[in-house]
């Protein structure tokens, strides 16, 4: 893969920071986008929901797993009684199908393994492909070829076959939502791997990194203090994308019956067994459904606000008239020719 | 026996075809509200017949095709020496002739059965059926590379045991002797009354010969029957059946073959399959399934519209969903174990997991709640419709465990409604109440299949189900009760280990009667009597539902199979 | 930089020593997988007998290494099976023979991926049209409300997996409104008409999950383009917005598009298990699935080269289409 490519292929990846900025003015940036607060408050609340899981549903004086023979319908397929599924003072959104569990119990404990799942093999994803994005450019030809032809294999293998094999190899009796994780966090880091080292060798090419090497900086301190705030944009742009993915294949995975193990609620596992009760109980799909659509939302704006925030070239953007500008084209990169020259942008 | 599995191939065909051969209801009062809802409900020939199911065809060979009855489409293409009465209900559950006179004539214990074929019998090139080719047909299913069927052939035949196949032992099978072009004689080394029923499978459909091209063979199998293959595309995805010219009606009492053509149409997702037929637009106006069941969410719509509710059609294949025990596993080696869990079990809502009680019923006997098996009611340990915890937990005190039990319940993670996590999570739910706390093990089904069948890897306590080679006791309690079908270094299905004197002996005496009714109720009672030992808890007996299109007229569904049969119904 | 043929023969040995990894990890996680691949193969109440033939007859005794190093021999030369009943040549590139259906590898593969092509390529066109298009929009209309609306129905595209856009998709489109019929694969061959109308919904629910990440990146290349200090001086030369946009900022996101373009369509090819399975499209990922299921190891490994073939090939000709599109751009 030429590195020239992989860096234009996420937006903002051409924007290094220096590590001068500090967090203070990461804050203030972040805090003059109205948008990005709100996203911020609905993703701490449903973090907060998830945390507060067993919390809430003893306030509703119910729980995820017991049965409700009453409340449903056996004749006609087990289908909820009572208006909306069964929505009522005790089951503050209803009960599902067929076991008249309850559903409001089951989406914030589903919230739990969802958000954890995504969140955890998102983490894991971020951190070996930085590590080994970072280690390919970083290091000598061997390791790089070493790393990229790892990274290479990872994107060109099938992410569902790998997933069903792993998970039917390992031993049952190993708990089955951190394998989902691991599973989804191992063979998911391929592209944010490139990312980052094709990154890494346009900041490498940058005349402050050059700079600090030649005044004799250390490998590891170059990569800390110069390299890692640059790559932050990028990551983070990436990342953000990668928590609703993630969600996805856990759900995938959950429907072709390898996800997380029941009676575990997760938000793939209602929505795969949901599905086809959309005509009968359609509030048991909209639940988990809308449920990952406002996280995928609020996730997708934060996402941008960080960005943005970490961005000094974007938040340039907003202010129009502030002049501290950088230019660094994607195709402007070690590897390329280019036709304009390089704008020394940094202040 | 019938796997329900999702798997393709040749372990599909298992499933295929006995989920196409599967079966429908006597017993339940409800398996009448299907039929005559078509204002015009005579039939006429003519059309194109669309099936559209889940799982492809991809078997065509009847050496490999494990069918109960010789299945639904392949019984189109087959003819076999005896096959299932086309009727509703209890009736269908009888053997009847069909490329033979009668359904077998034995000797005085049942160990030589006579068969002559009728005259007239021709294949789809014209050229004659003769005994020979029903004897090769036979031979051929013993080659390994042809595996699949039922295992009962090699297990009855006089000297089949290692018999491989016409390929490598040119010799042939001396247990089956073809006097003249008309006659077969089976040699079976036991009594075995029940042995006009095995006649219904399709490895006793006649093979010419000249034209088998071993594993090619499924892809253009010679038809004896009213349907040829026209095409064959994606290993049985789609299958074009076209009439056979040569097929005469005159020596076929049981097929009517109104359309003209079948078109089947596979691997379909089952969910679209039932939105398909509920719309019933364009060719799936004459449409129908024979594998897909409506599932809970789709009954819940169907009831609620009269139109489609009066396009579906009820039907009860024998069947029993149960929890199984391997007794060399502490706890359950202590039959108070076992009974406190029978009285615990809360059929209510295992039946809810498996879509309620319009796909599924309480069974308290092992035996499916049929006539044909002998079926005779029993409750030793009611439970009642939600569980007696109460007697449970006194069970449990008496074996030492009244401060509670923690157990492992292993399950297939396929998601099948049988064996699947739903099933395990109710059970789970439902014990927690006799102070029963049990962990779930779910496996991929594969390791799930092994581990249940192995003797050495057996786990204490699983979701398991059977159901009827064919609508008699015999394929139901022998091979999970007979001690000598424990088997140690293969598939065992004995899986609660008994290996009962009196038990075997019984097996033993009801398999000489050849009279099928008196067999019949000695099944029942020993049924009972093996229940009593309470190595199996029977959870539920499924219910099937299958809508058609509205089209579709003459909807015969027998206690055999469950479901529609294709070579009755009419589209014109 | 020695041009476009030393492009091609780097990218090849690449190609070849990837795919012969992925291959050698697919091996070895399959040999440890469980499931008793003879007794699957034979039939559930085959007798061990039977079971030690098929064992016999499929070398599944043989170690590791040695049906890896049969599976490579098939490749380079070709190898003959017995089927039991007769024995057949498959010919180089041979990738054997399915456990399940005595077919050769490469014929499964063959009429699999039509279907699978037909499904991806299709989709393709639509979420390149639906993703850059909102992106665009969204670029240009930055902050009002069409953009935020935009926004949230790509968003919620990404957010609802495909086995809920497409059923719901199709209960309404097909079976309420009876707008379309219910999708039926006809090879274009067959009918290119009747391809396309029975290929439309399941284009569609495979393009709204992907659009949302190209609407994401066209929109942010967009905008980063569209702040540069040329665009600036652009615009106080007068050139009109539209102009910019078509000229400029567009190309700016080109790249990127591509890139994440040639990604999605290379693991589409075998990835898009669920759309497959609900539409019923006989295609790789459905066929690769069953495979894994069934532990046949022939048939999966065979199909995961071809994937692993395309995704490859996918970034190549993304490669070579990125530096024609701008000439900086150096293949390497």
């Amino acid at each position: 893969m030429s590195e020239t490519l992989v860096a234009s292929r996420t937006p903002g990846t051409d924007t290094p920071v220096p590590g001068a900025s500090g967090a203070s003015r990461f804050w203030r940036r972040l805090r003059a986008r109205p948008s990005a607060l709100v996203a911020a408050a609905v993703v701490a609340l449903l973090v907060l929901v998830a945390l507060a899981a067993p919390l809430l549903t003893a306030v509703e004086g119910q729980d995820p797993t017991t049965y409700h023979p009453s409340l449903i319908d056996s004749a006609r397929g087990g289908v909820p009684l009572g208006s909306f599924g069964g929505i009522g003072a005790d089951h503050w959104l209803g009960v599902e199908p067929q076991t008249g569990r309850d559903l409001f119990a089951r989406l914030v404990y589903g919230a739990r393994v969802s958000l954890g799942v995504a969140l955890a093999a998102t983490a894991l994803q971020v951190v070996l492909g930085v590590a080994i994005g970072v280690g390919a450019a970083l290091g000598n030809r061997w390791v790089d070829q070493l790393l990229s032809r790892a990274t290479d294999i990872i994107v060109a293998m099938p992410l569902m076959v790998m997933s069903l094999a792993l998970l039917a190899i390992v031993p049952e009796s190993f708990p089955r939502t951190v394998l989902v994780t691991f599973v989804i966090g191992l063979i998911g880091w391929g592209n944010i791997a490139k990312i980052v080292r094709a990154q890494t060798l346009t900041l490498k090419g940058l005349d402050y990194v050059s700079a600090a090497r030649l005044s004799g900086w250390g490998r590891w301190r170059i990569a800390r203090r110069e390299l890692l705030p640059g790559l932050a944009a990028p990551v983070i742009t990436y990342a953000a994308l990668l928590v609703p993915s993630n969600i996805s294949v856990e759900a995938a995975l959950s429907f072709l019956g390898v996800g997380v193990k029941p009676p575990t609620p997760s938000w793939g596992q209602m929505l795969t067994a949901a599905d086809v009760w959309y005509q009968a109980a359609p509030q048991y799909l909209l639940l988990p459904a809308g449920a990952l659509f406002l996280t995928v939302l609020a996730l997708t704006v934060l996402g941008d606000g960080v960005r943005t925030a970490l961005d000094p070239r974007a938040a340039s953007r907003l202010r129009v008239g502030t002049g501290r500008r950088r230019e660094a084209k994607a195709g402007e990169t070690a590897h390329s020719e280019s036709d304009k020259p390089h704008k020394e942008g940094n202040a | 026996m019938r796997q329900p599995s999702v798997h393709r191939a040749r372990v599909a065909t298992v499933s295929l075809a006995l989920v196409v051969a599967a079966g429908a209801a006597a017993c339940g009062p409800k398996d009448n509200d299907a039929k005559g809802s078509a204002g015009d409900s005579t039939p006429h020939k003519g059309g194109t017949l669309t099936v559209l199911n889940s799982e492809p065809q991809t078997d065509f060979d009847p050496a490999r095709l494990y069918t109960s009855g010789g299945g639904n489409v392949p019984s189109l293409v087959f003819r076999t020496l005896t096959t299932r009465n086309r009727e509703d209900g209890a009736a269908g559950a009888e053997v009847v002739p069909d490329l033979a006179t009668d359904t077998g004539r034995p000797n005085k214990d049942a160990t030589v059965w006579t068969y002559t074929l009728k005259k007239g019998l021709a294949y789809e090139d014209g050229t004659p059926i003769t005994s020979a080719d029903i004897k090769y047909g036979i031979e051929r299913s013993f080659a390994p590379e042809l595996s699949g069927g039922a295992p009962y052939l090699r297990d009855w035949l006089v000297g089949a045991a290692d018999y491989q196949g016409p390929y490598k032992d040119k010799k042939g099978l001396s247990a089956i002797e073809t006097p003249d072009e008309r006659t077969l004689v089976f040699h079976l080394n036991k009594p075995e009354g029940e042995f006009p029923y095995l006649a219904t499978q399709t490895q006793f459909t006649p093979v010419p010969k000249g034209k088998d091209t071993g594993t090619k063979y499924e892809e253009h199998p010679v038809s004896s029957g009213p349907y040829k293959v026209v095409k064959n595309e994606n290993d049985g995805e789609h299958l074009v059946l076209e009439r056979n010219p040569h097929w005469s009606a005159a020596t076929d009492a049981e097929r009517k073959a109104y359309p003209d053509t079948i078109d089947v149409r596979s691997g379909l997702d089952s969910s679209v399959i039932n939105q398909r037929l509920s719309a019933s637009q364009g060719a799936d106006a004459a449409a129908v399934t024979t594998d897909t069941n409506l599932g809970p969410a789709e009954l819940a719509k169907v009831t609620g519209d009269k139109e489609l509710a009066a396009r579906v059609g009820t039907g009860h294949f024998g069947y029993t969903n149960y929890l199984a025990f391997n007794p060399t596993v502490k706890p359950f080696d202590d039959v108070k174990v076992r009974q406190a869990i029978s009285y615990a079990v809360d059929r209510s809502s295992v039946i809810n997991a498996a879509g309620g009680s319009a796909l599924a019923e309480a069974a308290t006997t092992y035996l499916p709640n049929q006539k044909s098996f002998g079926h005779e009611p029993y409750d030793l340990f009611p439970a009642g419709a939600t569980g007696n915890a109460q007697k449970a937990k006194e069970l449990l005190k008496q074996a030492g465990y009244g401060k509670g039990l923690t157990l492992t319940l292993t399950h297939s993670n396929d998601k099948n409604f049988e064996t699947s996590p739903e099933i395990a999570t109710a059970v789970q739910d439902a014990l927690k109440k006799a102070g029963i706390t049990v962990r779930l093990q779910g496996l991929e089904d594969n390791d799930y299949r092994d581990k249940i069948h192995s003797v050495k890897t057996e786990p204490g306590f699983f979701l398991a189900h059977w159901g009827a080679d064919w609508p008699s006791g015999g394929p139901f309690l022998a091979p999970i009760f007979d001690g000598r079908q424990i088997v140690k270094d293969g598939a065992n299905f004995n899986t609660g280990l008994l290996d009962d004197k009196s038990v075997n002996a019984e097996i033993d005496a009801i398999n000489k009667l050849t009279d099928l009714d008196a067999a019949a109720k000695r099944w029942g009672a020993l049924d009972k009597r093996i229940g009593e030992q309470a190595l199996t808890v029977p959870l539920f007996h499924p219910v099937y539902k299958r809508l058609y299109g509205k089209d579709v007229k003459n909807i015969v569904i027998s206690d055999w199979t469950g479901v529609l049969d294709i070579s009755q119904v009419s589209v014109k | 930089m020695n041009g476009f043929g030393g492009f091609v023969l780097r990218r090849a040995v690449g190609t070849v020593i990837t795919l012969l990894a992925i291959s050698v990890i697919i091996y070895v996680v399959f040999y440890a997988t469980p499931g008793n691949v003879a007794q699957i193969t034979c039939g559930p109440r085959c007798s061990p007998e039977q079971v030690r033939q098929v064992t016999e007859q499929l070398r599944l005794d043989d170690p590791l290494y040695l049906r890896y190093w049969h599976f490579l021999v098939g490749i380079l030369v070709g190898r003959d099976y017995s089927t039991g009943t007769s024995l057949e040549h498959c010919a180089a590139p041979c990738l054997g023979l399915s456990y399940q259906s005595d077919q050769q590898v490469l014929d499964i593969i063959l009429t699999k991926l039509p279907v699978s092509l037909s499904l991806v390529l299709g989709a393709m066109v639509l979420w390149l049209v639906l993703g850059v298009g909102t992106g665009v929009l969204s670029a240009w209309r930055r902050g009002r409300i069409s953009e935020r609306v935009l926004t949230a129905v790509t968003l919620a595209g990404t957010a609802t997996p495909v086995f809920v856009i497409g059923l719901v998709l199709m209960i309404v489109v097909c079976g309420e409104f009876q707008l379309l019929p219910f999708p039926q694969y006809v090879p274009f061959t067959d009918d290119p008409e009747q391809w396309a109308w029975n290929l439309l919904l399941p284009w569609f629910s495979l393009a709204l999950i992907e659009a949302a990440a190209f609407a994401r990146l066209t929109r942010a290349s967009m905008l980063e383009t569209l702040a540069e200090d040329h665009i600036r001086t652009f615009r106080a030369y007068g050139v009109g917005e539209r102009a910019i946009i078509r000229r400029h900022a567009l190309r700016g996101a080109l790249a990127p598009v591509i890139a994440l373009n040639a990604n999605n369509v290379g693991s589409a090819v075998g990835g898009a298990v669920l759309t497959e399975t609900l539409f019923g499209l006989p295609g790789i990922g459905q066929e690769l699935v069953h495979a894994v299921k069934v532990v046949d190891l022939p048939v999966v490994v065979g199909m995961v080269l071809v994937i692993g073939f395309f995704v490859v090939l996918a970034n190549a000709v993304a490669d070579v289409l990125y530096a024609v599109a701008d000439r900086r751009v150096v293949l390497a």
